[in-house]
């Protein structure tokens, strides 16, 4: 092999590529390829609705690259938006929620964005590992409780807004003159409109491959890259859902985003890197599955091959990814955020356990 | 010398004069969807040749967790 014969272009000029994407059959530089990520993550905004440019939007950031990428590239675009760090209290060899946590302020800092940062220690009296080894369902691995944990604070958080969220729950909540601000009208003044995550095509495939294994249909009719606004819910958007995951990690590298690259240490083993990992195996032989998997379920999903049963029971925390079209809702007595559950919902019934057992 | 390259902060050596970066890859048995190659902080594409004396840090790319 002549290797000296073998360096790879640009498509769109003479430097050298920087990343090949081969389902996309294009090679780009550096400046070429933040151009294009920049451009295909507003053309993903436009043809999903995800939001405007007048509208209030809160990222949710882990100090990864993903999320920051997503960040500094809305930011970029001229979109209105804040962040949100959950300090979970994962320790681990570095500090991991700790370390986190300074890679998110010291990108905030650097670029003058408004970043809230929930501390789940402060807030709610353990950290995630602490809250979970009391709980049952998390007891042999966190990862449950702090996917519950995290879906609660997020729509929290982007529904009320950062000042407001001492009280919690929503119902009877004064405004700035004192009187009680209708659920809406609420949400309008102090949270955001849209609460907008990272999840990649990576990501998306792992989830779609875990649902398919299980024949999860409830789950598979509301895997979507945007989960509309519901009584109770604040709108989801996932811009990167059609980026792989080496676009986003090639875009913060590029764009010379200082992230943490430590795993979270109870990532080991989860079902997520398995179906990753083998679903890379399929890619690397047959360039495009994985963006050819994802785009022909979104097309199934719309053409209606996932409706869901109208009668089927769910569980809290799945059904509030899609109250509007799930089970009967009230809002639970503890936190005020919408539940199936007649009683409190499965967040507050896990902080309950935790004061229940502690000490 | 060799081709140091750097993952996770564990060193490994290639004993070679000049390799592809998608051979090296394949050599530690590593996939090119799940990691990238930086050297001097230039992002590498996967025909791009290493050479000895690089030093060569591999990043993955893949996360996992729960949302």
């Amino acid at each position: 092999m002549n290797i000296s014969q073998t360096s790879m272009k640009c498509n769109k000029c003479d430097q050298r590529a920087v990343l090949r994407m081969k389902h996309h059959r294009l090679a780009l530089c550096k400046d070429h390829f933040i151009a294009w990520f920049t451009d295909q993550t507003e053309r993903a905004i436009q043809k999903y609705h995800m939001f405007r440019r007048d509208q209030r939007i809160l990222v949710a950031v882990s100090g990864g690259k993903d999320s920051l990428a997503l960040w500094d590239v809305l930011h970029r675009l001229g979109y209105e938006a804040d962040g949100l760090y959950i300090n979970l209290g994962i320790t681990g060899e570095e500090g991991y929620s700790d370390e986190s946590e300074r890679y998110a302020v010291t990108f905030a800092e650097q670029r003058g964005l408004k970043l809230h940062i929930v501390n789940v220690q402060e807030t709610y009296g353990a950290s995630i590992p602490a809250l979970a080894g009391r709980t049952r369902r998390g007891r042999e691995k966190p990862c449950g409780v702090c996917g519950l944990a995290k879906r609660h604070i997020m729509n929290r958080i982007a529904r009320e807004g950062f000042g407001f969220a001492a009280g919690e729950g929503l119902a009877g909540q004064a405004g700035d003159g004192g009187e009680t601000l209708a659920e809406e009208d609420f949400a309008r003044r102090a949270g955001y409109e849209v609460l907008a995550t990272a999840h990649n095509l990576d990501d998306e495939v792992a989830v779609l491959m875990g649902n398919l294994m299980n024949w999860h249909i409830d789950l598979l009719a509301r895997q979507s890259p945007v989960l509309a606004a519901a009584p109770g819910f604040a709108r989801k958007v996932k811009p990167f859902c059609r980026f792989y995951e080496r676009e986003t990690a090639a875009y913060s590298l590029l764009r010379g985003i200082a992230y943490i690259e430590e795993e979270c240490p109870f990532a080991v083993g989860s079902k997520q890197l398995y179906y990753k990992d083998m679903l890379n195996k399929i890619e690397e032989d047959q360039p495009g599955t994985k963006l050819a998997f994802y785009v022909g379920f979104l097309k199934a999903r719309e053409s209606g091959a996932f409706l869901p049963l109208p009668q089927r029971e769910e569980p809290w925390e799945e059904a509030e990814e899609t109250a509007a079209s799930g089970p009967q809702l009230h809002p639970c007595p503890g936190c005020g955020q919408p539940t199936s559950n007649v009683g409190l919902c499965a967040f507050c019934r896990t902080i309950g356990a935790v004061k229940m057992t502690k000490p | 010398m060799a081709i140091k390259l750097i993952l996770r902060k564990k060193e490994t050596e290639l004993e070679e004069k000049a390799i592809q970066v998608k051979h090296a890859l394949q050599r530690l048995e590593l996939s090119p969807e799940a990691y990238l190659l930086v050297r001097d902080g230039e992002l590498l594409n996967e025909n791009d040749v290493l050479r000895d004396g690089d030093v060569v840090k591999i990043v993955p790319v893949i996360s996992g967790g729960t949302t």
